[in-house]
């Protein structure tokens, strides 16, 4: 008979995830993705609307603000289609981001009972974050069609962009996961986090202010950033405009690096985390 | 048969205190300051080794904090050993908790399917066993309402059911048996044995030892993190409860105090009428007899503090003190049933001379558990208190 062998060897460690074992757990990943899925809306009055309503007015505020209060110049295009090709990479990765970072506490339940790749996790709440990029794209679409908008010959390079926003937001996710777990902190540093970061990222006006107002040595501080060069990439895609240039580039070595060092930490990190928690 | 577990020199140690968990001002400080020292060391396992062969049903037994839970959950992987090996071969399927990952917001159903696949079941083998899962729970009518509403009975049911219909090749259960009500601990037990039956490995902690002889061909004793015997369950068993039941008789015969005026020879601790392997249920009459021997003609009273497991003080009683003459003697406590709670007990045990003086102060001289059996009702949680006496307290109508 063919038999499956663990050994637990305490001399021995990952480097990496165990990407096959990752797979023989899909079940549960799915499992667990649908569960935050279905809960996230429980017992509310209107339900999955509020997908609606959050991306709506978080629009609205940004387009007066912005559009209407600091008529923040942005060429052919409708303010309103230029900030919502912000926002829809930028609400996933804020979902994201705020809700993996304590996921590993609030399933501390299951993590002290049973043993699971602990990186389905946050993994699962990558997938859950996907409606909100779904609904933003929905209302892109719509606003595309309301002004009679064609998107650019670019836009074979939107889903590219939009897995990059995925891995970014994945790559943060991750470390934060298992960063929150050790220090308590990141619970008050990630909202923090999270409202700064739309200040930073040129969600509401275009990146090339950043590029224009700011000495290169700054503006490539900025550009660490990860989702400066996805932003600025998905509204090229999608309107044209200014091509994402060298500076863009740090923004994707940095989600590479982000996403493939957050692998190695949670690693490192996940055999301690029972103990720790 | 071959060995299917096999565990190598595994050590479990945990760092005390602040060190591991804290926050970043700590860490940061940690830098700068010298490595702390390793006084807050506490060391859960101390070079466990032992193999189980394909069919076994072993059992580990224990007092609190023994390292049992240690052991499962470093068998299921929940954490790290700090040092040593262990090969399985096998599905693995481990049970530390019944309904892990249950959600209140959930229905019956979709838990199933949630605590199934966060078993390791894949959602088509839930799916082909869910029917024979409601029914084993016998919560047909409530599967599609969410968990929250359900009495805390139907919750552990359904939760044990889905573990129940688990199929590893090797199943390692940490004393899930002691939920539910009496009927329920029946088909649950019947279970258990199914499994035994099938051919399956399996690992089992309990405290029950009932529970352990029927279910068990071998036995873990582990005592203080070291395994202190393995072997045939009778004999495992029977060690076990000579060292808990009586922790007196070794310890207290080999040092005492003022030995040339009076010796302890024996304590004892028993229901009436039983066997000392039987559990003592909260009904039970619980009988403690000191067997002492008195050299110099003196004046004295015994004094029993009974305290539960935990160390908090339960309570004191002590003999009349008075003068009493060369010879053998027998101090008999009776505690009446219905009085203790279902908790592990221990006994100090004093001889308190003229003036005071102790003659003699030995803590822990005995210990014991009781069990509770039945529970009439639906609360199913723990009953709060270090006593759980029966008085009569009900509710009249006054018109």
């Amino acid at each position: 008979m063919n038999k499956s062998r663990l050994v637990i060897d305490s001399n021995k460690n990952n480097l990496l995830p165990n990407f096959k074992e990752l797979i023989r757990y899909k079940d549960l990943f799915y499992t667990l993705a649908w569960r935050d899925f279905k809960i996230r809306y429980a017992q509310t009055l209107v339900g999955l609307l509020w997908a609606f309503i959050q991306p709506i007015a978080t629009l609205t505020i940004l387009y007066v603000v912005f559009g209407r209060f600091a008529k923040v110049e942005t060429g052919n295009v409708p303010h309103l289609v230029f900030t919502v090709c912000g926002t829809s990479v930028w609400a996933y990765f804020s979902y994201v981001m705020t809700n993996s970072g304590n996921s590993i506490i609030s399933a501390q339940d299951m993590v002290k009972k049973i043993y699971f790749p602990r990186l389905i996790i946050p993994l699962s709440k990558a997938v859950v974050g996907l409606i909100d990029l779904s609904v933003n794209l929905i209302i892109l679409i719509i606003l595309l069609f309301w002004y009679g908008i064609v998107p650019s010959a670019n836009i074979i390079y939107f889903p590219l962009f939009i897995f990059m926003g995925v891995l970014a937001a994945l790559g943060v996710g991750i470390w934060l996961s298992a960063l929150t777990i050790r220090f308590r902190d990141f619970q008050q540093i990630v909202p923090f986090m999270v409202q700064l970061g739309l200040y930073i990222t040129p969600v509401a006006y275009p990146a090339k202010f950043a590029l224009q107002n700011l000495p290169d040595s700054v503006a490539s501080i900025y550009f660490l950033n990860p989702m400066a060069g996805i932003v600025q990439g998905v509204r090229w895609s999608l309107l044209g405009g200014d091509a994402p240039g060298n500076m863009a580039t740090i923004s994707f070595v940095m989600v590479v690096l982000l996403f493939v060092s957050s692998l190695f930490y949670f690693s490192s990190a996940e055999k301690k985390m029972a103990d720790i928690l | 048969m071959g060995s299917v577990i096999k565990v190598e020199h595994i050590s479990k140690q945990y760092v005390l205190g602040v060190t591991n968990s804290g926050s970043l001002r700590e860490t940061i400080q940690s830098f700068f300051k010298k490595k702390e020292t390793e006084k807050d060391i506490f060391h859960a396992l101390t070079d466990v080794s032992f193999d189980v062969n394909e069919g076994d049903i072993v059992g580990i037994i224990g007092k609190n904090g023994a390292g049992k839970s240690t052991l499962l959950k470093i068998l299921s992987q929940i954490t790290q050993p700090t040092s040593g090996k262990i090969e399985i071969e096998g599905r693995v399927a481990s049970l530390l908790e019944v309904g892990t990952g249950f959600h209140p917001e959930l229905t019956g159903r979709e838990n199933v399917f949630l605590n199934g696949t966060i078993l390791g079941m894949s959602r088509v083998e839930v799916k082909r066993k869910f029917d024979e899962i409601v029914a084993f729970s016998g919560v047909e009518k409530f599967i599609d309402t969410p968990v929250k509403r359900y009495s805390s009975g139907m919750y552990v049911r359904l939760a044990f059911a889905v573990a129940a219909h688990l199929e590893p090749e090797i199943l390692i259960i940490d004393e899930v048996l002691s939920v539910g009500d009496a009927e329920f601990q029946k088909k649950c037990l019947g279970k258990m044995k199914d499994v035994a039956n099938e051919g399956r490995t399996v690992l089992f902690v309990s405290h029950n030892m009932n529970a352990v002889q029927s279910l068990c061909d071998k036995c873990i004793y582990l005592e203080r993190g070291s395994v202190e015997i393995y072997g045939q369950t009778s004999t495992v068993i029977e060690k076990y409860l000579s060292n808990v039941m009586n922790v007196g008789n070794s310890t207290l015969l080999n040092a005492q105090k003022n030995r040339d005026k009076i010796e302890i020879k024996s304590i004892d601790v028993f229901v009436p009428g039983k066997l000392k392997s039987d559990p003592i249920w909260l009904k039970d009459e619980v009988h403690v007899l000191i067997n002492f021997q008195i050299k110099i003609e003196m004046s004295f009273n015994v004094s029993l503090k009974l305290k539960s497991g935990l160390g908090d003080e339960v309570l004191n009683v002590w003999t009349k003190h008075e003068p009493i003459e060369l010879g053998e003697y027998q101090a008999k406590l009776i505690i009446p049933g219905n009085f203790l709670n279902n908790l592990d007990y221990t006994f100090d045990l004093y001889l308190v001379g003229t003036d005071s003086t102790l003659l003699l102060e030995k803590h822990e001289v005995a210990s014991f558990t009781v069990n509770e059996e039945v529970r009439e009702g639906f609360y199913h949680k723990k009953i709060a208190g270090l006593v759980r006496p029966k008085l009569d307290f009900s509710i009249i109508h006054k018109s």
